[in-house]
């Protein structure tokens, strides 16, 4: 039975957010908590979530419409709301007596077959199920969520042995589809899969830091990048999700796991992390954590915390020789023969030898391990995925060197050589009886990566790359640094078209980086600029136009499939491609004003194409589309969604919308597929537009912007050139413009704002901080 | 001499723009509906009207057509009756009763209705496609200049403070509630219904407003300046309609008359001090009337900025006591189109209210003009 309807219990940080990402998906969901004492409202707390979600930053909904979804009631009144839910989740305090009290409610007022859930971070299946009835115990579950559940990929599912099978899978795929979470199967046991080694991690970090003598900003240092995880490392990781957090799940572990368990041996509550939550310096949300910023500057100074002493000091941003020296290799860290290499090793070697003994008892294998770690601590490799860069033989004789055990599946990868091969351009992981298994992939699951390692590309320089992934499907990759677009890039969709052309039915243009693209190297740009080259810049820019207009006369289908930011050039190319299956976390926006230029490689025109419809005015005349899009390029609107970069034009209504990340190359190649039968390239399109009077009407409605300094004197000359490229230059409203005029405006404008000094300063600027400039 | 006397006065309530009573209301609705208001209340018979002439500042969309045309057979006029659309910005309806007054003049025509209406939520200030001339605005860019601006121009250059003109605001928003509270505003407003139920009190007066409130706001048009949100009018909402006509009709037909109009004067100023207007046109009007400010009991002067009244104040030595006794422009809004039937109408009223003997209606206007209306008991 597929799940239509939800229910939410709790309206906290994680219940809320819960059914807001819900809501985001498209379906209805009802959020109750219980009635406040001495408040008039007798639904104030699930009022007041949704209330504060729609200030929240980062936000839990996707578009503000969605907080219309979610009905908010409590669990005195509105129960029975929980009649034709087809999935209720439980998010109320972790206690089993307290959540079985809500269970024995809800078990009164559920449809029979509804599925509940808990989203518990630290109590067992068998612990919530236990005493309640079987019949319960049937369509219960656990579904462990990420803090913030809109964002975090990673679900993890532990159902008990009585849990029926449907149920789980039902869940899974909704989570998998609707909420685009990646779910990872789990057994019912202590902290699950992320929580149990990412714990042991942190307090394994935090206790050799404090034991060792290394400080807050050289722990980071270590176990941030050079090992793959978030810059954050330990102790910043720990600010933000709150240093009380650290002692309720560790507490609870301790608790539960064996007391030989290796967590359970090293769990230790240090005295100075006591007294700080004591406090209330329980990190970003208190009034400070291992850094905060210093109270007594107004120039947001960052300190840290002297782990011996207590005190906040300047931070330093340590320079270690063992990180300079190794280069980017872990193991060349973790060999490095002082005590930040120790410290590393120390940290490092228990965390991963404690993954490696915990294969199968916390999942069936050694991927599931892996992709948690990836989605729920941001990892970029999981704990296997780095033995196997360490070398499993290496780390087992290091580990035997120390006369430490060596755990079973270790051993086993040091007999077949590691824990992933590659066979057959399939990445296969060691299963048991040291046999490989393939990785299965789901229907509707088409990833880039597994396409790349079965052959070689059909054309390839050093910025992008074309895959053929079948079906007569050919996919456009960047590979460049934040996937900016260079020279290269357009040389590559010019061969594209070539290959794509000659024989093939459509083109995706797709990646898996961490966004789609950032826009033009605005290195390159600069250095042109500072240079005087300003003969190769229009080249650039007329390349550009020429390569992303091919794409939109192409006689083949062309889509686009974003994920994260899509800027500048990045959206530009989306504008262009016949439609976007993109995934439901894109950030698209033309954001060239921040660095003092206008889109230039057919922006303006394809969101003023856009925005006048087939190109007639309709009522009202030509100004309503201009200052709209004159707006959005104006302000540099980055869309915080898929759903907002719709209402902002960057999307059609046409254009698809998926939730999974892992689903978007196959519904882009779908979609392209679909656009194939009876393709017709679209027409050249011809325009009216107002000129010069549209471009004083917008100057005027921008002045009063610098009187009041929302706007800076180069924001005027900025958009000055924009209203002039969007009205048309020097034309009449009774001429008919051919589309291709505003290529030619487009490029004017950055020609003549680039000469100029202040648009300079910005790019300058946006590329040392990464910040716009005011100027 | 055929002279023409105000006989019947009556307004919509006015609500803000965009988050008021009155947003979905179209203003050609809104206008026919105070249209017959008017003729409800005056008890005139509809057959004996001239003409109706509707001011309107930005005549198009809903307020487009012919929109005095189109109110008159919204509201199920004889069809013999004229219509026609007047547009003098912010003068645009106290120019339709100058227009009646000029025809009463000529002999051509008893009566009229002078009306006037605004939706500032539905027609954008400046229009949905704007097209301004752009060798005008080159050569002088007062001639399309946002009204703030201009406001922040008079302030400086008569060295208005803050202070001074958020005490005007204060004012205006006290004596606008006081006059609610003891049912001065029955005589003029009607109620009007809309898709939300039927509206028949004011939405702009906030009756708290103090001195430490307004101190507190952002300038809104200039981050140097001194004119902010608080004392400048909101936004508006509204209509407003007067019944113009000649004396010997009012007699015949015993209508009760208001005041009786004794001169006019409209009068061009430079447009980025447009909000001088006003001292230009009445020094006009009162040379006609043959009356000095001194005169004067009864002052009508439209609060389109604080900055912008206390000017003209200041020029024309008004006393403000006399001025906007009931609350003005700032407290009570300006629906552009509106506003001149308003205050010609409230000031006709405000005659026979206090038992004075003359008044002086008068409003600045976008581009640089001025329009004036002096008025006596009848």
């Amino acid at each position: 039975m597929p799940i239509e309807k939800a229910a939410v219990i709790g309206a906290g940080l994680m219940g809320g957010a819960m059914a807001a990402h819900i809501a985001n998906a498209g379906h209805e969901v009802v959020l109750l908590d219980i009635v406040p004492e001495d408040d008039g409202n007798r639904n104030a707390l699930a009022e007041g979530a949704v209330a504060r979600m729609l200030k929240d930053d980062p936000a839990p909904f996707m578009d503000r419409a969605d907080a219309r979804r979610v009905v908010t009631g409590n669990i005195e009144d509105h129960l029975h709301l929980l009649g034709d839910a087809d999935w209720i989740v439980e998010a109320v305090t972790e206690r089993v007596d307290v959540k079985q009290a809500v269970y024995r409610r809800i078990d009164a007022a559920r449809k029979t077959g509804s599925i509940v859930s808990s989203n518990t971070s630290t109590i067992l299946w068998r612990a919530l199920t236990d005493g309640m009835p079987e019949s319960f115990a049937r369509d219960f579950l656990i579904t462990h969520f990420f803090n913030p559940p809109r964002y975090m990929r990673l679900l993890e599912v532990a159902a008990g042995p009585e849990t029926r099978a449907d149920a789980a899978e039902a869940v899974s795929d909704f989570a998998d589809r609707k909420l685009g979470k990646s779910v990872v199967a789990c057994n019912d046991t202590p902290g699950f899969i992320a929580n149990r080694i990412g714990t042991y991690w942190l307090v394994a970090a935090v206790g050799a830091a404090l034991e060792d003598g290394i400080t807050v900003e050289e722990a980071d240092a270590l176990l941030g990048r050079p090992i793959g995880a978030p810059k954050t490392g330990v102790f910043g990781l720990l600010d933000l999700v709150g240093l009380d957090l650290m002692p309720l799940v560790g507490r609870s572990l301790k608790d539960t796991l064996p007391a030989d368990d290796p967590l359970a041996v090293i769990y230790d509550e240090p005295a100075l992390i006591r007294s700080m939550i004591a406090e209330g310096y329980t990190g970003r949300k208190g009034k400070g954590g291992f850094y905060r910023l210093d109270p007594d500057s107004d120039k947001r100074e960052k300190q840290a915390i002297d782990l011996e002493s207590g005190e906040y000091e300047a931070a330093r941003r340590p320079r270690l020789p063992s990180i300079e020296e190794s280069a980017g290799s872990l193991r060349a860290l973790l060999e490095f023969p002082d005590r930040t290499g120790a410290y590393a090793w120390k940290v490092m070697s228990g965390t991963l030898a404690y993954a490696a003994g915990l294969v199968p008892e916390i999942a069936d294998d050694v991927e599931a391990v892996d992709r948690a770690m990836r989605l729920g601590y941001n990892w970029k490799r999981g704990p296997f995925e780095i033995i196997d860069d360490l070398g499993a033989e290496w780390f087992a004789g290091k580990l035997a060197a120390e006369g430490r055990e060596t755990p079973p599946l270790l051993k086993a990868a040091v007999d077949s050589g590691s824990f992933y091969r590659t066979a057959d351009g399939r990445r296969d992981h060691l299963g048991d009886g040291g046999r490989y298994r393939s990785a299965t992939r789901p229907e509707g699951v088409l990833l880039l990566s597994d396409v790349k390692r079965t052959g070689r590309p059909l054309a390839r320089n050093g910025s992008a790359s074309l895959w053929d992934v079948g079906d007569g499907v050919a996919c456009l990759e960047f590979h460049t640094k934040m996937n900016a677009l260079d020279t290269e890039i357009m040389a590559l969709i010019d061969r594209s078209l070539g290959i794509v052309g000659g024989g093939m039915k459509a083109l995706v243009i797709h990646n898996e980086g961490s966004n789609f693209s950032v826009g033009m190297n605005l290195g390159l740009a600069l250095f042109a600029v500072n240079v005087g080259a300003w003969p190769t810049i229009e080249r650039t820019v007329a390349q550009g136009q020429e390569a992303y207009k091919a794409l939109k006369f192409a006689p083949f289908p062309v889509v686009g499939a974003p994920a994260g930011m899509a800027l500048g050039g990045g959206c530009e190319i989306l504008l262009h491609c016949d439609a976007v299956q993109a995934h439901a976390e894109s950030y698209i926006g033309l954001v060239e004003v921040g660095v003092g230029i206008v889109p230039g490689w057919g922006g303006c025109k394809e969101m003023m194409l856009r925005g006048l419809g087939s190109g007639r005015p309709g009522f009202g005349g030509s100004m309503p589309a201009i200052s709209r899009v004159f707006e959005t390029i104006g302000l540099a609107k980055v869309s915080r969604s898929a759903k907002e970069a719709r209402k902002l034009g960057f999307l059609r209504e046409g254009d698809g919308i998926t939730a999974n990340r892992d689903r978007l190359l196959a519904d882009a190649k779908a979609r392209a597929l679909a656009l194939a039968e009876d393709y017709a390239p679209p027409e050249p399109a011809t325009v009216k537009l107002p000129g010069k009077t549209g471009r004083i009407a917008l100057q005027m409605a921008v002045k009063g912007l610098a009187k009041t300094r929302k706007a800076t004197p180069h924001d005027l000359v900025v958009v000055d050139r924009l209203g002039t490229v969007l009205t048309g230059g020097d034309t009449d409203a009774t001429r008919e413009v051919p589309e291709d005029r505003f290529s030619e405006l487009e490029r004017e404008a950055i020609l003549d704002l680039m000469r100029m000094p202040a648009t300079v300063a910005r790019m300058e600027h946006m590329l040392e901080t990464g910040k716009p400039l005011r100027n | 001499m055929n002279h023409a006397v105000i006989a019947g006065y009556v307004r919509s309530p006015f609500h803000f723009a965009h988050k008021g009573a009155l947003v979905e209301k179209r203003p050609d609705d809104l206008a026919a509906e105070v249209v017959s208001g008017l003729l409800d209340r005056t008890g005139v018979d509809p057959a004996e009207i001239e003409d109706l002439i509707v001011g309107c500042a930005f005549p198009e969309g809903e307020q487009g057509f012919n929109l005095g045309r189109i109110v008159g057979l919204i509201a199920d006029l004889p069809i013999s009756i004229g219509g026609t659309t007047v547009n003098r910005f912010c003068g645009s309806s106290m120019q339709a009763i100058h227009m009646a007054a000029g025809a009463i003049r000529m002999e051509a025509g008893e009566a009229f209705i002078c009306a006037g209406v605004e939706s500032m939520s539905r027609i954008p200030m400046g229009g949905f496609n704007p097209a301004p001339n752009p060798d005008l605005y080159e050569r002088n860019e007062g001639a399309y200049m946002s009204m703030g601006e201009t406001a922040e121009n008079l302030a400086r250059k008569y060295q208005i403070t803050r202070e001074e003109q958020e005490s005007l605001a204060v004012a205006s928003h006290a004596r606008a509630a006081q006059a609610w509270d003891e049912g001065k505003f029955s005589g003029e407003v009607i109620a009007v219904e809309t898709g939300g139920g039927t509206v028949d009190r004011d939405g702009c007066i906030r009756p708290g407003t103090s001195a430490e409130i307004l101190a507190g706001l952002e300038p809104a048009f200039d981050a140097e300046g001194t004119v902010t949100a608080g004392t400048s009018s909101p936004l508006t909402d509204g209509a407003a309609a007067v019944l113009v006509c000649t004396e010997d009709f009012a007699a015949r037909n015993e209508l009760a008359v208001l005041a009786r109009i004794r001169a006019i004067a409209v009068a061009g100023c430079a447009p980025e001090i447009m909000g001088y207007g006003p001292v230009v046109s009445s020094e006009k009007a009162l040379a006609r009337a043959g009356l000095k400010m001194a005169d004067i009991d009864v002052i009508e002067l439209n609060e389109a900025f604080a900055a912008q009244a206390l000017a003209c104040v200041r020029e024309l030595s008004i006393d403000l006591e006399r001025m906007n006794i009931d609350g003005g422009a700032i407290a009570l809004g300006h629906p552009l189109g509106a506003t001149g039937a308003r205050i010609t109408g409230k000031a006709a009223q405000l005659l026979r209210r206090e038992d004075k003997r003359y008044a002086l209606a008068t409003q600045c206007i976008g581009g640089g003009q001025g329009i004036s209306t002096v008025i006596e008991a009848a």
